[in-house]
């Protein structure tokens, strides 16, 4: 089955259902199926070539995305926040030749942007189509390949998970099954539907027949009136709730009548959870874990272990096995730190027209995720930072994340960050970032380094911050750290 | 107006990408010209508080306040009128 082969099958059995609702527009399962057999008759004679979807969060994006699906072609949403030179990057590595875009972004980007596609269709606002030029050209691609999702695209060479059908539609089955959605759900999107969480969500709700209400964090007002307006799950990552969060009374009566909140793209805080509970004493809140290259999700933390287990992913979703293998790749005992590794039907084919990434990346049919991890006695699965992460001071190899940990549980702070610095001996050695409570000292921090640690470790100096150096993303890796450090010491 | 309207363009040009020749229309949709996202709007909102000395109530963060330069000059007008 494709995912939009869902939706036609919904269109039949229940017409007159909402599919989507994107501010005043509404869409029913009849009408979004017929656009998209209409977007799809528009590029029938290419067949498993790649097309870039370049469009806005909203119901067209969904058309044109399940259009491409239909004819058998290969989607490749552009993550239009990056702009043109980020989008450069994807084009050049990917060799795109075909493009289906909305008049929006055809007119935002200009029309000498399109020059390098020999095939352009134009998706007007009323999804009438406009061919503004075609040119069918065979092309070999993997023939199982079905969606294309960009990872990194603003820092490194960005890189193309190659998805299939089968992948798709086995981890919007797992979804389906570990957060209970039925066809009476009315999901919020909040955010881009380019990227995996947000395409998992839609295409786990538009499996079973329900509907996605398709918003932005951008204004807060319409987000609230958007939960109030009938929501029973909501979709954020740590950082959509903390924004929502700045206004707890809004947040408090906005929360009330949402049955589930899922979370993902990062861990979750009690402050979220009493929040959230506070508003609903019912809510079920649901942390989830995954990758891109799982097509979205691997692990799901039960909502009845959530106060317990918060500082946990929980354990695989149905359909994927995780493990953790040290260096040799041999599974590790409990407790033991090592790397997290997974196995499903929903891990990716591999990075597109990259096999030397791929083969690093799955090996003898694991995928490696590059999160250190260790199981817990009970099964579930803790993790303790990125493998890359790992910085080696003379001949130690040392977890930022867990000295992160040490530090902050035992002086008086409110949050601490290991700053790899260059060593002119030790080759790298460390500073400190401290976010400070109104109890912390300078001195008090260096001495009880000093005192409890090796001399490799003793920090060259500790700056306070005032905000967390977080990723784009949301995350905390040595990257978003360096970078914040850079800032601090820019502005001394 | 037109003072508060210049303000707000020189904080929307400094804020963003935005080129200091760009032309766009006064009712032009920030969010879609990619002028200005989450991050910047709550940027934007602490700046009219400090420089207008009000608050924009939850109720009023909404594309029609928020998305249009128009829309912030009518926002901020209607705020400072309440005030005084």
């Amino acid at each position: 089955m494709r995912i939009d082969s869902f939706v036609g099958k919904n269109a039949k059995e229940k017409p007159h259902q909402l599919a989507l609702i994107d501010g005043e527009k509404t869409i029913s399962y009849e009408h979004l199926d017929k656009n998209i057999d209409h977007i799809a008759l528009s590029i029938r004679e290419f067949g498993n070539c790649r097309f870039a979807v370049m469009a806005e969060s909203g119901i067209q994006y969904v058309e044109m995305l399940l259009a491409v699906y239909r004819s058998d072609n290969i989607a490749i949403p552009l993550p239009i926040e990056l702009a043109v030179l980020g989008l450069e990057r994807i084009l050049d590595t990917a060799s795109i030749r075909n493009i289906i875009v909305t008049e929006t972004q055809y007119s935002r980007f200009g029309k000498t942007f399109f020059n390098r596609f020999s095939t352009v269709i134009l998706v007007n606002d009323d999804s009438s189509v406009d061919i503004l030029r075609k040119v069918v050209v065979d092309e070999q691609n993997n023939p199982d390949l079905r969606l294309v999702l960009y990872t990194s695209g603003t820092t490194g060479t960005p890189k193309g998970v190659m998805l299939s059908d089968r992948n798709l539609v086995a981890n919007a089955e797992s979804i389906i099954e570990i957060l209970g959605i039925t066809s009476a759900d009315k999901a919020a999107l909040v955010f881009s539907p380019h990227h995996a969480f947000g395409n998992s969500i839609i295409n786990s709700h538009l499996t079973v027949g329900g509907c996605v209400c398709i918003g932005s964090m951008n204004f807060m007002g319409s987000v609230f009136s958007m939960l109030e307006s009938g929501m029973s799950m909501f979709y954020g990552v740590p950082s959509t709730y903390r924004l929502l969060l700045r206004y707890p009374e809004k947040f408090k009566s906005a929360f009330g009548n949402v049955r589930l909140a899922a979370t993902a793209g990062g861990a979750i805080d009690n402050t979220i959870v009493n929040n959230l509970r506070d508003s609903n004493p019912d809510i079920r809140i649901m942390p989830m874990y995954g990758q891109t290259e799982a097509t979205a999700r691997l692990a799901y933390l039960p909502a009845h272990d959530v106060s317990e287990f918060y500082d946990t992913i929980g354990k695989a979703i149905p359909g994927v096995t995780l493990d953790v293998f040290d260096a040799d790749n041999n599974p590790t005992e409990t407790d033991i730190t090592g790397e997290l590794v997974a196995r499903g039907e929903n891990i990716m084919l591999g990075y597109l027209d990259n096999e030397y990434a791929t083969e690093k990346k799955i090996i003898d049919g694991w995928m490696h995720t590059g999160d250190l991890a260790k199981k817990l006695s009970n099964g579930y699965f803790k993790l303790l930072g990125r493998k890359d992460d790992i910085i080696k001071i003379g001949d130690h190899r040392v977890n930022p994340r867990e000295l992160e940990k040490y530090i902050e549980e035992n002086t008086d702070v409110s949050g601490v960050f290991v700053v790899p610095v260059s060593h002119e001996i030790l080759g790298n050695a460390i500073s400190l970032m401290v976010m400070p409570n109104c109890n912390t000292d300078v001195d008090s921090v260096f001495s009880f380094c000093k005192r409890n640690l090796p001399g490799y470790l003793c920090p060259q100096e500790v700056l306070y911050i005032d905000h967390l150096p977080l990723s784009e993303n949301g995350k905390i890796c040595n990257r978003s750290i360096i970078e914040g450090y850079q800032s601090v010491k820019n502005s001394m | 107006m037109q003072q508060i309207r210049e303000d707000i363009l020189d904080f929307l040009r400094a804020q963003s990408f935005m080129d200091n020749d760009i032309h766009f229309d006064d009712n032009e949709s920030l969010t879609k010209a990619g002028i200005i996202d989450s991050i910047g709007l709550l940027e934007l909102l602490d700046y009219i508080s400090e420089s207008y000395s009000v608050e924009v109530p939850e109720d009023m963060l909404t594309p029609d306040n928020l998305d249009s330069v128009q829309g912030i000059t009518n926002l901020i007008i209607k705020l400072k009128d309440e005030r005084s």
